[in-house]
């Protein structure tokens, strides 16, 4: 008994200082970004300065918190971020539900077919969709690019659910026809909450996407107040020649933190609703 | 029991549609409300009229002409505001026939001047204005840059040509005058193991090596359109630059930016864009004008010069025609230049404000002037647009994965051709 | 009644299907009518039709560098694939474990390279890790005694670089969804596994990879496509304008870049694209066979 306590305690041991090692590996570059954030602009850089910056200073948060328009770009990414994640999740969710339990004509081609145009590389729909906004007067409007982004994330979503749906036993649907439950309610109570990590996954998937997108933000968007976070902050720091690097850090280190909240916040939710469920095979 | 089922599904689906278009009506009748706002205010503002403007340069630079500009037509009630645009010239090619939503106006360096009248965006400014007018207290070499295929297309504002930029308290002694005294002094206070440079630049970048290139009379392209990336004189140009390269770090703008303001490096080749970074980092600069310095063949080094100056787009030049036309007449002006000079260093392209005693005592300023006796406006064929790739890819190859000079001019000039054959 | 039944998935999928139509399918049908046009500088408003030439042009274009570039793209993608799904799979394992308390806080760190913007994390690397003079790569190597290196000088050592930064930056995905996977599978097949006597082989692969591959199979083959047509790290690390490194490594989009894109010739870039594009799906053909279920 005592034996296989401390083999597990040796396990977990090892298993701790893996972990430990991987995650400064991960984190190395970021903390190294970290100290430069911290650093005032003409001491950025020189030997010896990770981890320990010269000049502690917090001059260039302070700057991009107040002299750029930080919470408007801040509001703009989660009105987007969250509104295609209503639209992309709503559409995915009933389209993968149908994909993943109707067996109708065309479905594995559509599916296949799906996954080609996904294919199709983003950039280059850059001058289609410029014409396609023009034509219905979405540029410089938020509807126009949640559209894009749900439409492009929407292939993903779709993918994503409906391979977590094929592993949720059918029989469980059945036995809640019997019971007379119509279509949709199963999917909402019944299949959705079985599907909960995949659904939380695809959906943060969704909202890091728009959050770090800056590509048609910025090309899309015309004026700076219109901007997110990642496409205001792009445009600030775009150009070699305007680059300081210790306010570029300053802002990196700004737009990732509200969505490390995200994820800290949804871990829980993370856990299988399979197996709470009581289904065994 | 299965119709009902099945109606039950339709109306769901129904109601599931309309909660994804709820979203999107939403949102979408907030920006019509908004768009009714800024329809409001112009409808306040009636006799005011607008000049957008977008640039993708300095925002301090540009505060300064929007200041000035806004000042002198205030009076002509008219308001132009310039906004940044990151990818300028691609973002012109969408929206430059686009009158609701692309600019009035734009503000870049004149090397993609040719592209964008190709593309027939750009009205020329006589269309506006009367240009020869305009031009007589504009510097000659400016208005030549801004000139395409014998029309004026831009007002030149100001232009920068790279200077050599020293730090009086690291460099020993004088300042030498030829390229190969230059070499010599580098050769001796150089470690780069310690990362202790004399003089760093952007060694693989077209602009920074231009100087060499036009010294030793190569070219990267000629007013033909022919890439000139194998003519003998730049491949001396190149092998002579190549020696230098291996003193001076990676060549990256950060890496020798970020050595000079440090103190890692003596000197750098570099331009007036720099000038407010070293300030911050307390340097005390010493400046140098490029033609200065006395190549192998006697030549002094040549830079390319670049012009920034505004441009009309053609819708515009219809529909505000008066506005347009005084916003040029005020930006050619001899007060934007002065404050240019003075609050920015920039060299301006009005003749007159030279004659200002703060801009005569402007170091930088009269260190860019005295360049421009040298300097080479940058092509700005259309062409030129694709050279910039081709030319650094060799520079690169040379400098920094040691290939063969001779071999990789020919690989390189065959890739120039055929990226201006590609264009047609 | 029958029919009506037959109408239910597709009442279902309309929205989704609609919209990807509009925000997907018509940029390609856009793209693919502008490829037989002549739309280029000097005929930016005026272009007209010129049927096939731009595709025999891009066709001619398919000289030995764009054959390199296929090869280049492959190994790219392969290497990465393989790399990312083990080292995710193993990670994902560790987290799993009994008893180790400090998982979230592990998951949540990790996760952290995936919360910045691509373009911000790239430079970071860039200049933070590769850089030649500041980079922390050089330093330890200086501080240890030896003499510095361009790690992106030689196309070699570029291509490696180039497949760490993309590990950086996918893992987390990866790492998360075998999370989620591992999660999903049933305690009690493993249970009735142990009596009958199976070792930890054993187990992995007739319980746990059967069990998780559909769930990860989809955002396997989706990472597989972002893999293949990744353009962003290539080309901020050693393309940028103004910057190059040297190393002159290409992928199928990066070529494409440079030798149709930089020119502003629409219609040759369009026809280009759409090689591109039937190359992937040739390409996936292949990988079609993953995703073959029942």
């Amino acid at each position: 008994m005592t034996r296989r306590k401390t083999k597990n305690l040796l396990r977990l041991t090892f298993l701790n200082i893996f972990f430990i090692a991987i995650c400064f590996l991960a984190l190395v570059p970021i903390l190294y970004a970290f100290t430069l954030s911290l650093s005032d602009g003409s001491s950025a850089f020189g030997s010896g300065l990770f981890l320990n910056p010269k000049h502690v200073t917090l001059e260039n948060y302070r700057r991009i918190l107040t002299e750029e328009p930080f919470l408007l770009w801040l509001k703009n990414s989660v009105i987007l971020s969250v509104g295609t994640m209503v639209v992309a999740m709503g559409f995915a969710t009933t389209a993968s539900y149908a994909f993943s339990r109707f067996r109708f004509k065309g479905r594995m081609k559509i599916l296949f077919l799906l996954i080609l145009l996904n294919a199709f590389p983003q950039i280059l729909s850059m001058f289609a969709i410029f014409r396609l906004f023009k034509t219905f007067g979405l540029l410089d409007s938020r509807l126009g690019l949640i559209l894009v982004y749900a439409g492009s994330m929407c292939i993903f979503s779709i993918w994503n659910l409906k391979g977590y749906f094929d592993t949720i036993p059918v029989e469980i649907e059945e036995a809640s026809k019997i019971d007379g439950a119509t279509d949709l309610q199963m999917l909402v109570k019944i299949v959705l909450p079985l599907a909960r990590p995949a659904i939380i996954v695809t959906a943060v998937m969704v909202l890091i996407y728009v959050w770090n997108e800056y590509l048609f933000a910025t090309t899309f968007m015309l004026s700076a107040d219109k901007y997110t976070l990642a496409g205001g902050l792009y445009q600030l720091q775009a150009n070699d020649y305007s680059r300081s690097w210790s306010l570029f850090t300053a802002a990196a280190v700004l737009v990732s933190v509200p969505i490390l909240i995200v994820f800290f916040c949804i871990q829980k939710y993370m856990v299988s609703g399979l197996t709470a469920g009581g289904v065994k095979g | 029991m299965k119709r009902i089922l099945s109606s039950l599904l339709c109306g769901c689906m129904i109601m599931g549609l309309m909660a994804g278009c709820g979203q999107t009506t939403a949102s979408s009748t907030a920006d019509n409300t908004e768009a009714k706002e800024s329809g409001n205010d112009t409808v306040k503002n009636e006799d005011t009229t607008e000049i957008k403007i977008w640039h993708d340069g300095d925002e301090a630079i540009m505060g300064t002409i929007e200041s000035d500009l806004n000042e002198t037509l205030k009076a002509d009630n008219i308001t132009v505001s310039f906004e940044k645009k990151s990818g300028l010239t691609d973002q012109l090619q969408l929206y430059g026939n686009d009158a609701a939503n692309g600019p009035d106006m734009y503000f870049y360096a004149h090397d993609s001047l040719g592209m964008l009248a190709e593309m027939g965006i750009l009205a020329p400014i006589s269309d506006v204005t009367d240009v020869d007018a305009l031009d007589t207290d504009l510097n000659d070499m400016t208005v030549e840059a801004t000139t395409y295929k014998e029309t004026q297309y831009m007002i030149p504002v100001y232009f920068e040509t790279l200077l050599f930029l020293y730090n009086k308290d690291l460099w020993e002694g004088e300042v030498p005058t030829t390229t190969d005294e230059l070499y010599d002094y580098m050769t001796a206070h150089t470690d780069t193991d310690a990362g202790t440079y004399a003089v760093v630049n952007q060694h693989s970048t077209a602009y920074n090596v231009a100087p060499v290139i036009n010294g030793f009379g190569g070219y990267i392209i000629d007013k033909d359109g022919n890439p000139g990336l194998n003519a003998v004189e730049t491949k001396e140009a190149i092998s002579y630059n190549q020696k230098f390269a291996e003193l001076q770090a990676d060549g990256d703008y950060n890496t020798v930016s970020t050595l000079f303001n440090e103190g890692n490096a003596a000197a750098i080749v570099g331009g007036p864009w720099l000038v407010s970074s070293i300030n911050d980092a307390g340097i005390n600069l010493g400046i140098k004008s490029l033609s200065e310095f006395t190549l192998p063949n006697g030549e002094a080094l040549a830079p390319y010069s670049g012009v920034q100056g505004v441009g009309v787009m053609k819708y515009a030049a219809e529909s505000k025609k008066d506005a347009v036309e005084k916003v040029l007449k005020a930006i050619a002006g001899e007060e934007v230049g002065v404050d240019l000079a003075v609050n920015n260093n920039c060299a301006p392209a009005n003749e007159k404000a030279y004659e200002n005693t703060e801009v005569t005592s402007n170091e930088m300023v009269q260190a860019i002037r005295k360049t421009a006796d040298t300097a080479e406006p940058m092509p700005n064929i259309p062409q030129m647009s694709v050279m910039w790739g081709p030319t650094e890819e060799f520079l690169a190859a040379v400098n920094k994965s040691d290939a063969d000079i001779d071999s990789a001019a020919e690989e390189y000039e065959q890739a120039a051709e055929t990226a201006i054959s590609d264009m047609q | 009644m029958k029919k009506k039944k037959r109408a239910v998935p597709w009442l279902y999928s309309a929205p989704a299907l609609i919209l990807i139509g509009i925000v997907v399918v018509f940029p390609i049908i856009y793209t693919a009518y502008i490829s037989f046009t002549n739309m280029n500088l000097y005929h930016w408003n005026d272009f007209h039709f010129i049927g096939l030439e731009n595709y025999k042009r891009a066709l001619l274009k398919a000289d030995s560098g764009f054959l390199s570039a296929i090869g280049v793209t492959i190994i790219w993608t392969v290497v990465n694939m393989v790399v990312q799904l083990v080292l995710a799979y193993f990670i994902a394992l560790g987290l799993n474990a009994k008893g180790l308390k400090l998982k979230r806080v592990y998951k949540t760190l990790l996760m952290f390279p995936w919360a910045m913007p691509a373009y911000v994390s790239i430079l970071l690397w860039k200049v933070c890790m590769y850089n030649t003079e500041f980079g922390l790569l050089n330093q330890l190597v200086t501080a240890l005694g030896g003499s510095k290196m361009n790690y992106l000088a030689e196309n070699v050592p570029a291509f490696f670089a180039c497949t760490i930064l993309n590990l950086w930056m996918a893992l987390p995905f990866m790492i998360m969804m075998i999370d989620g996977a591992l999660q999903s599978v049933d305690g009690s097949y493993y249970e009735s596994a142990t009596l009958d006597g199976a070792g930890v082989w054993q187990k992995t692969w007739y319980i746990t990879l059967p069990c998780i591959r559909p769930i990860i199979a989809p955002s396997a083959i989706m990472t597989t496509f972002t893999t293949f047509k990744q353009f962003d790290i290539v080309y901020l690390l050693t393309k940028q304008k103004g910057s190059l490194s040297g190393a002159s490594i290409q992928t199928i989009i990066t070529y494409a870049h440079q030798n149709a894109f930089v020119s502003n010739n629409y219609g040759l870039s369009s026809a280009v694209s759409i090689l591109i594009f039937v190359i992937i799906i040739v390409f996936s053909v292949f990988t079609n066979r993953g995703l073959k279920e029942e």
